[in-house]
């Protein structure tokens, strides 16, 4: 009995001043961040470090400045070669904007490259990103519609045809007559004067929406029916839907992730999903179309009074 | 099948017949209320033959050579049974035993049970003294679950959840039965309570590992809970009025048989009434309640009949803004009906019809766009289980369980479908088992259990073995080992489990299966004293859970929904108990290791694919210390001192940040941490103690009564969940989120 004793002490007293598992340092990465959009311009690129988690952050402490930033637009036959080249210049610290005026292609796949970085002349930093095919509203929109109404806001749209999977929205609602007076019942009641502002809430978004959450007609035109939880503000509001490609999936999948919210266990937080070589962030595109109309104050409610 | 079954048993009985033996079976029950006692130890002091009662109470020794004899029996907290009895050729002796409670426990009389008669404790196997969930200091509920967590190897998530970390099995890996059926969300309060009334019950017992081939479904480990029969000699009752709950139960004979009837509900009302006058924000409405029963019809002496029910439901309404309310309605339903058939000395059958039912209703209504969902489980089954004991070496077990599953999950959004899943699956299994005692020091426990799940098309085979040697009267040397195999996935959240939702495996998600290794030893180093110590290692094999990071889940192939991963846990459990005497209780030491691996998951941060690092769970505890102490002061006053001491929870150490500020579709910042691997750090150590003094007294004259005074965390110890961060701040604040506060709670108790 004893020896058993013994055994199992010593057995145990080994495995634990064995650390299995040690905590990593911080690293610092580089961290890109750029969208594209389908018939914009080319969008700036930004480029900073990452900051320790302890330390106060700021992008412009943490900018990148003096890289040599390009992106390539690649041939759509698959063999992903170069058709033209954007060399970037560097605008303010970290932000590098096209030299080139280029409206980014549906359906094609652009290639960043970064090279140079300043504290690592031989490190670089890869990225590609397809860009959803656009798509357009083909619905006659309202001019006007009474806020909780039973005439939901519908909106039809046309496939977008690239990608071998369902599309994946973000749905984006943009007042444009803001004020306190302006808003919403629920988010009248969210605003906290002390801490909030007006502006906090003039762009709104819905997390990743699945296109299978809406009716698709024979014909692929997707009819989608604005919910009124997206709109923040009475008046005229233009709502946006984006298309995102995979690389902005990923990102605000995982990220969203890293403050809970998900079936992770309190504090289990894991690392954003990055499509990039040689750095982090996002490098991401996305089409978009906008409509407009005036959202009226209904006579029947007002949880502001 | 049933009938192919009894032929072969039938055809092995006459072995025994020519041999012109004696025998002896009955049930044990208790004498004050004639309620079957589960596992009590049975003997023939001239012999060396021994037993102990099934889950019904029931015990057969066969094979016996004619001759005069001791039978006693023994159960903790009762006297001692003694009776000589004289066995003729081929006589069989239906001898239904009563033991008498233990009014006064004094060390003598159960000492010399222990004695004469050692407790029948199998590997992996803990019973749960149902006195102890009542007197432990308890949060404001006696909880079935978190006594259960006070044993060594098992683990709380935190303070706020009552759920089970069976040697690191997440909860959905232990198989919970009431009356042999189902439950599939056993919590009150999204998690905080466990729904068993601890008046409605009277056995509760946990399979840690390496659980018999009788049962099967889950990795890890099974829960068993029997509700009681009811008093079959008179009708008595008790009531207990608690600060957050209350409870009524009462029992009684009539007839032919008996029945049990409890029922609690909370009592939040009146705080909650008194909260809504002076802020906002307050549920509206907000209860749980639940009712058992229990309906017992001693048809004959070989017949008896049950039927039992569970209903429960948890039930909030929180207008949260002026445009905006949340309602969750959940809940379980069980129906058991049971016939116990007792076809001679060696021939013991039970068979159950099952009906379990579990429903989860969320809504959320907000400005004006409601967000629904509708999930149901229907699980009907019937149950058959014989032990036949073809002579005094073996006790065959052979059993079948089959069912239909049926899960439906609909998502509503905005007053469209959103999400719809329908599946009704049919499962099936059956084990064969046998005891076999070659000599009076081994025992060999070998069973098969075959399992089938329609969906998907699976059949899997697992074994079990166990083998005991008692090395001397004081010492049984243990080890087991088993495959097991799980076709169900629990969707929930460790800090809420009002929404849980069950998954089962199909085409392109493969059933879960691990292996489980055990050894260890039982042992008595002082009279009146256990000390058992158990080692262990299982592994988790494809194991599926819903992908952490979909945030929409429509339009996804159903394989698409979930991650696949391994785990394995390893760990070393010490049980040292007094049982008897003014002073009792136990202190439990667990060591313990629990790894997961998910693939694409714990990766290094430039390379997010792959088959991913292994990473403890944030329930992985290293050292785990419990400590209860229960101790009668006087005639009328009692003590019961609990304390834990654990090492602190994994957690992820967040060690870089940046902010994505320029996405085109919103005003957010996007805060963003780099970290290394995940739940590398430990929270720090986890230590509280609760104390409760309970009195008894008199109810005005009509019957006993006590009072509990209870403070919870006596030292206020502030333990951590978890950690916040408030990216409001500039360097960003890390907050801790702490577990409960010191409490005092008190319940008072009338028995009628």
């Amino acid at each position: 009995m004893r020896s058993l004793l013994i055994t199992l002490t010593l057995f145990s007293i080994i495995f634990i001043s064995c650390d299995l598992y040690p905590q990593d340092d911080y690293k610092e990465y580089y961290v890109v961040e750029s969208y594209l959009i389908a018939q914009d311009p080319l969008a700036p690129i930004y480029l900073s470090t990452t900051a320790p988690a302890t330390s106060a952050y700021s992008f412009e402490d943490y900018a990148v400045s003096g890289a040599n930033v390009r992106v390539h637009l690649l041939s759509d036959d698959g063999d992903s070669n170069i058709v033209q080249t954007f060399a970037y210049q560097l605008d303010s610290a970290g932000v590098y904007s096209s030299a080139f005026q280029h409206t980014v292609l549906p359906s094609r796949t652009y290639q960043l490259q970064i090279t140079d970085l300043p504290n690592d002349p031989t490190a670089s930093i890869i990225g590609y990103t397809t860009v959803p095919d656009t798509f357009s509203n083909v619905s006659e929109v309202p001019d006007t519609v009474i806020y909780q109404s039973e005439n939901q806001i519908e909106i039809d749209i046309t496939p977008s045809l690239n990608t071998q999977r369902q599309s994946y929205f973000i749905f984006t609602t943009i007042a444009l007559n803001p004020s306190k007076e302006n808003f919403t019942p629920l988010y009248s009641d969210f605003f906290d004067d002390q801490e909030d502002e007006v502006g906090d809430f003039v762009k709104t978004s819905s997390g990743i929406v699945n296109e299978a959450n809406f009716e698709t007609k024979p014909n692929g035109i997707v009819t989608l029916k604005y919910p009124w939880l997206a709109v923040a503000f009475y008046g005229d509001n233009q709502i946006v839907a984006n298309i995102i490609d995979d690389n902005i999936y990923d990102f605000l999948r995982s990220q969203s992730v890293q403050l809970g919210g998900s079936t992770l266990s309190p504090g289990e937080i894991p690392n954003v999903l990055y499509r990039l070589d040689g750095g982090i962030g996002v490098f991401g595109s996305l089409a978009a179309d906008t409509i407009q109309t005036y959202i009226e104050r209904p006579s029947s409610i007002d949880f502001n009074q | 099948m049933i009938k192919k079954i009894l032929l072969v048993l039938a055809l092995l009985t006459p072995i025994s017949i020519f041999a012109q033996k004696a025998s002896i079976n009955g049930y044990v029950t208790d004498k004050s209320s004639r309620e079957t006692l589960l596992s009590a130890n049975v003997a023939l002091l001239e012999t060396n033959r021994g037993t102990t009662t099934n889950t019904l109470g029931y015990f057969s020794l066969t094979n016996l050579e004619p001759g005069t004899y001791t039978i006693a029996c023994s159960y903790i907290g009762f006297e001692l049974f003694r009776k000589t009895v004289t066995l003729s050729e081929n006589e069989t002796l239906r001898l239904d035993i009563e033991l008498e409670p233990n009014v006064v426990a004094t060390e003598e009389i159960v000492v010399t049970s222990e004695r004469i008669i050692e407790a029948q404790k199998n590997i992996g196997t803990q019973d749960i003294n149902t006195e102890l969930i009542t007197s432990l200091p308890k949060v404001f509920e006696a909880d079935v679950f978190r006594s259960i967590q006070l044993l060594p190897g098992v683990k709380a998530a935190s303070d706020f959840s009552s759920g089970l970390y069976v040697r690191g099995g997440s909860p959905d890996q232990t198989l919970i039965l009431l009356d042999r059926n189902t439950v599939y969300n056993p919590s009150h309060f999204f998690g905080f309570f466990s729904t068993f009334n601890p008046d409605a019950i009277k056995d509760v017992r946990l399979y840690k590992g390496g659980y018999p081939a009788e049962y099967g479904g889950r990795l890890s480990s099974v829960l068993t809970i029997y509700n009681k029969d009811g008093n079959r000699n008179r009708t008595e009752g008790t009531a207990t009025l608690g600060m957050l709950a209350s409870r009524v139960s009462i029992e009684g004979p009539y007839k032919k048989g008996s029945w049990m009837f409890s029922a609690r509900r909370s009592t939040l009302e009146p705080v909650l009434a008194a909260l809504r006058s002076t802020s906002d924000n307050i549920p509206s409405s907000f209860y749980f309640l639940d009712y058992n029963g229990k309906v017992n019809f001693d048809a004959t002496k070989n017949d008896k009949l049950s039927l039992a029910f569970y209903s429960g439901q948890d039930k909030v309404n929180f207008p949260f803004s002026d445009d905006a309310e949340f309602k969750l309605n959940y809940g379980n339903r069980t129906l058991s009906g049971n016939w116990t058939h007792i076809f001679n000395e060696k021939l013991f059958s039970n068979f159950v019809l099952t009906g379990s039912q579990y429903f989860n209703y969320p809504e959320l209504e907000l400005g004006g766009t409601p967000i629904e969902r509708r999930n149901n489980i229907y699980d009907y089954s019937i149950k058959a289980d014989l032990e036949y004991l073809p002579n005094e070496k073996h006790e065959l077990a052979i059993g079948v369980w089959a069912g239909t599953l049926t899960i439906r999950l609909n998502d509503r959004f905005d007053n469209e479908p959103s999400f719809s899943s329908r599946s009704h699956s049919r499962y099936s299994s059956l084990y064969i088992s046998d005891t076999w005692r070659p000599t009076e020091k081994w025992k060999i426990v070998s069973g098969l259990r075959s399992s089938y799940l329609s969906d998907g098309n699976y059949m899997r085979l697992e074994p079990r073995l166990s083998l005991e040697y008692k090395a001397t009267d004081r010492i049984r040397l243990q080890t087991a080992y088993g495959r097991y195999n799980q076709y169900l996935t629990l969707i929930t959240n460790e800090a809420f489990s009002g929404f849980d939702v069950w998954l089962t495996a199909d085409d392109g998600v493969k059933p879960s299966f691990g292996d489980q290794y055990i050894i260890g030893a039982k042992t008595i180093p002082f009279e009146g004293f256990g000390f058992d110590v158990e080692l262990y290692y299982r592994t988790m094999n494809d194991i599926f859970e819903l992908d952490p990071f979909l945030q929409d889940v429509s339009g996804l192939d159903y394989p698409e929904l979930f991650r696949i991963g391994n785990g394995d846990a390893y760990g070393a459990e010490f049980f040292f108990e007094k049982r008897a005497g003014n002073l009792t209780g136990f202190v439990g030491y667990t060591f313990a290791y629990t790894w997961k691996k998910f693939n694409d998951y714990n990766n290094g941060i430039d390379s997010p694919d792959g088959s991913g690092r292994r990473y403890p769970p944030k329930y992985d505890r290293r050292n785990d210390v419990n400590l209860v102490l229960s101790y009668k002061l006087s005639r009328k006053w009692k003590s019961t001192i609990s304390f834990n001491y654990a090492t602190g929870q994994a957690y992820t150490e967040v060690l870089g940040q940046y902010s994505a500020n320029n996405t085109p579709w919103a005003n957010d910042q996007l805060n963003t941490f780099t970290v290394g691997k995940i739940n590398a750090s430990r929270l720090p150590p986890y230590h509280r103690m609760d104390i409760s003094f309970s009195r008894l007294g008199t109810f005005f004259g009509l019957g006993n009564a006590e009072w509990q005074f209870q403070i919870i965390n006596v030292y206020s110890r502030r333990n951590v969940w978890f950690y916040n961060f408030d990216f409001d701040e500039n360097p960003v604040e890390r907050t801790e989120v702490p577990l409960l506060p010191l409490l005092p709670t008190i319940s008072y108790t009338v028995n009628f």
